[in-house]
């Protein structure tokens, strides 16, 4: 254990005390977390198991490292690559105002490391700004595993509380357990929103008081299939608003979910545009497409990586890079 | 790319042919009665306690991988039952009490010796050394393990090969695979081959047994991408599952382990019950002992 000098005190996780540490030898800066192991009538936190046996597995640069776990009587320590802060200390930083084109290079980023997770066949389930931890590289990197899981090729029936609320996607709310990929997906959209604007997007209070804050802006949701469903509205050469509409809000299925709010008044949907004025036209379509209802129609991550949203990014790598000789 | 992460660790030749048991000592007909009946508590204590199938599939994989990597000498069966069902629960999302696994477990070993059927009271001396052993017990797998307790299970996997092969209406053919895959957990199968080899081994033989040949030029399982070898081992090694005695009075804890191997377990059980429970004995009721496997084959021509 006297492998590591510890610095300072970062804060409490999920389970246990994060410290900021120093390996003795090489000098290597890293963080400490710290899980007691006396809890008597639970063993090993399940936060933990479920941490460690993902983390060990998944090597990639915009996922934060687990180097290595210490054993001892009285606790588990985990060492993880050290990071400087997390995407809502970093926005708050800048008075909530970041430009766009790092907006763009932290939602690649974040992307990226989701993109990765999925191809793993691991779901994060908890994406929020204060579990992407970000150094001062602006390398920004998934952390806090502790409400992740694998999941096999036939969906199963997952638990029902993942997600910290304003982030958590509109399925889920309605008592979803079938719940995919596509779940981390809605909550890449809230963020991306969040960056541009500094703000939540979605700011609930209960999960009733959640789904109306989404409806309010994305229009409340119908089954386009169930007999009382408005009719599709006429299609013209250039899509109208009402067409716009109706393809925001249709949702094959949803009354049939567990939770369908029945009551809940029918909103029209808003244009994102004035919501989030720093956001290219590029940028709000990718922002529709993670925010897509259906969760078959949200898009996965490795085609929103291909978004011409990122085209900018990929031009400036292209001239960044050494000329051919 | 890197490889593909959270696939099942498999064991390498060496470690099938030396288990840590039988590097100390335990016979290699011991060890597989020793696994198959861990793997038995695990799955009746499982069915009561009703958490889903696949937790109970999971504890059991857990359970087979740890004794290849420790033996049954240094770890006695009873806490390691009791832990694998217990991270086993928490890795599956179904998280369940301490106290209610240690019921549930010490009424099936109660059953599996004839005592009556009376829940400990929880605060005997026995019920705080079975959460002393389930909780270390815990902590052991994991880190024998590498914290690796992410299981893969091929039943999502059989209902889309018998999709793929037309078989899902088949009266016989789905019950029986799935029944193999069940009974197959108290095998090393499961740590021995991937997913997708066990299932067609399964199919293999429920399709065998039901008199239905699957296509053989080329073979039918070449389009789910496993060796036909493997195939006929995992459907072999189903087989002889169901054409040996699997003993139902098995050493829980070290010192049981001595009895058994001077051959005195069966009786200090007999006198246990006799001891403990005098008023049991009298009615006489005779006590099978032996597990059932449910599904009873005569022996094919494998």
């Amino acid at each position: 254990m006297e492998k590591y000098q510890k610095i300072e005190k970062l804060g409490e996780g999920t389970y246990g005390i994060v410290y900021k540490a120093q390996n003795r030898d090489t000098g290597e800066v890293v963080a400490l977390k710290r899980i007691r192991l006396d809890n008597e009538e639970e063993g090993v936190p399940c936060t933990a198991i479920r941490e460690i046996s993902l983390l060990k597995e998944l090597k990639h640069p915009n996922i934060v490292g687990l180097f290595d776990v210490l054993h001892t009587e009285k606790k588990l320590t985990l060492v993880f690559e050290f990071m400087d802060s997390d995407l809502k200390k970093f926005v708050d930083a800048y008075g909530g105002d970041l430009d766009a084109l790092t907006v763009k290079h932290l939602l690649y980023q974040l992307l990226c490391g989701i993109a990765y997770c999925h191809r793993s066949r691991v779901l994060h389930r908890d994406l929020k700004p204060q579990n992407l931890l970000i150094n001062k590289r602006g390398d920004l990197k998934l952390g806090d595993f502790g409400l992740a899981r694998a999941f096999g090729i036939p969906v199963r029936s997952y638990s029902h509380e993942v997600v910290t609320l304003w982030y958590r996607a509109p399925d889920v709310l309605m008592g979803s357990r079938k719940y995919d990929a596509s779940i981390d997906i809605w909550s890449v959209g809230c963020i991306f929103a969040e960056m541009a604007t500094g703000r939540p997007l979605f700011a609930g209070t209960s999960i009733d008081d959640q789904l109306l804050h989404v409806f309010k802006i994305m229009g409340t949701p119908f089954d386009p299939l169930a007999a009382h469903a408005p009719p599709p509205p006429p299609p013209s050469a250039e899509p109208s608003p009402a067409e716009r509409d109706y393809a925001r809000r249709a949702w094959p299925g949803c009354e049939q979910l567990p939770d369908w709010p029945h009551a809940a008044p029918v909103y029209a949907s808003v244009p994102l545009e004035p919501l989030l004025p720093k956001l290219s036209a590029q940028g709000i379509d990718l922002l529709q497409r993670l925010l897509a209802y259906a969760p078959e129609n949200r898009i996965s991550a490795e085609h929103a990586l291909a978004h011409p949203y990122f085209d900018e990014l990929r031009a400036l790598n292209s001239r960044a890079a050494p000329p051919a000789v | 790319m890197s490889r593909l992460s959270l696939r099942n660790p498999l064991l390498t030749p060496e470690q099938i042919a030396q288990s840590p048991s039988q590097l100390q000592g335990i016979t290699r007909d011991l060890e597989a009665n020793l696994r198959a009946y861990g793997c038995h508590l695990i799955e009746a204590t499982g069915i009561i306690l009703q958490v889903p199938q696949v937790v109970m599939a999971s504890a059991q994989i857990l359970f087979q991988r740890f004794y290849y990597l420790a033996s049954f000498q240094d770890f006695p069966l009873r806490g390691t039952v009791l832990g694998a069902l217990f991270l086993a629960c928490k890795v599956e999302e179904n998280p369940q009490t301490i106290r209610n696994i240690i019921n549930v477990y010490d009424i099936v070993v109660k059953r599996d010796r004839g005592f009556p059927e009376i829940v400990t009271d929880g605060y005997d001396a026995e019920y705080y050394d079975m959460k002393n052993e389930m909780v270390i017990s815990e902590l052991q797998i994991l880190r024998k393990l590498g914290f690796n307790v992410q299981v893969e299970l091929p039943y999502g996997l059989l209902a889309n090969y018998l999709q793929s092969l037309e078989l899902t209406d088949h009266p016989t053919i789905p019950q029986l695979s799935w029944n193999y895959l069940n009974d197959l957990l108290r095998t090393p199968v499961y740590v021995c081959f991937q997913p997708e080899t066990i299932t067609c081994g399964v199919i293999y033989l429920a399709a065998y047994k039901s008199g239905v040949r699957l296509p053989e030029s080329p073979p039918w399982w070449i389009i789910f991408d496993v060796n036909g070898d493997d195939v006929v081992q995992v459907a072999k090694a189903t087989e002889s599952l169901y054409l040996r005695q699997w003993p139902k009075i098995m050493p829980l804890d070290s010192s049981e382990l001595s009895m058994h191997l001077g051959g005195t377990l069966e009786s200090h059980v007999d006198s246990e019950r006799k001891r403990r429970w005098p008023e049991s004995s009298a009615t006489g009721i005779k006590i099978k002992n032996t597990i059932e496997i449910p599904i009873q084959n005569k022996a094919g021509p494998l």
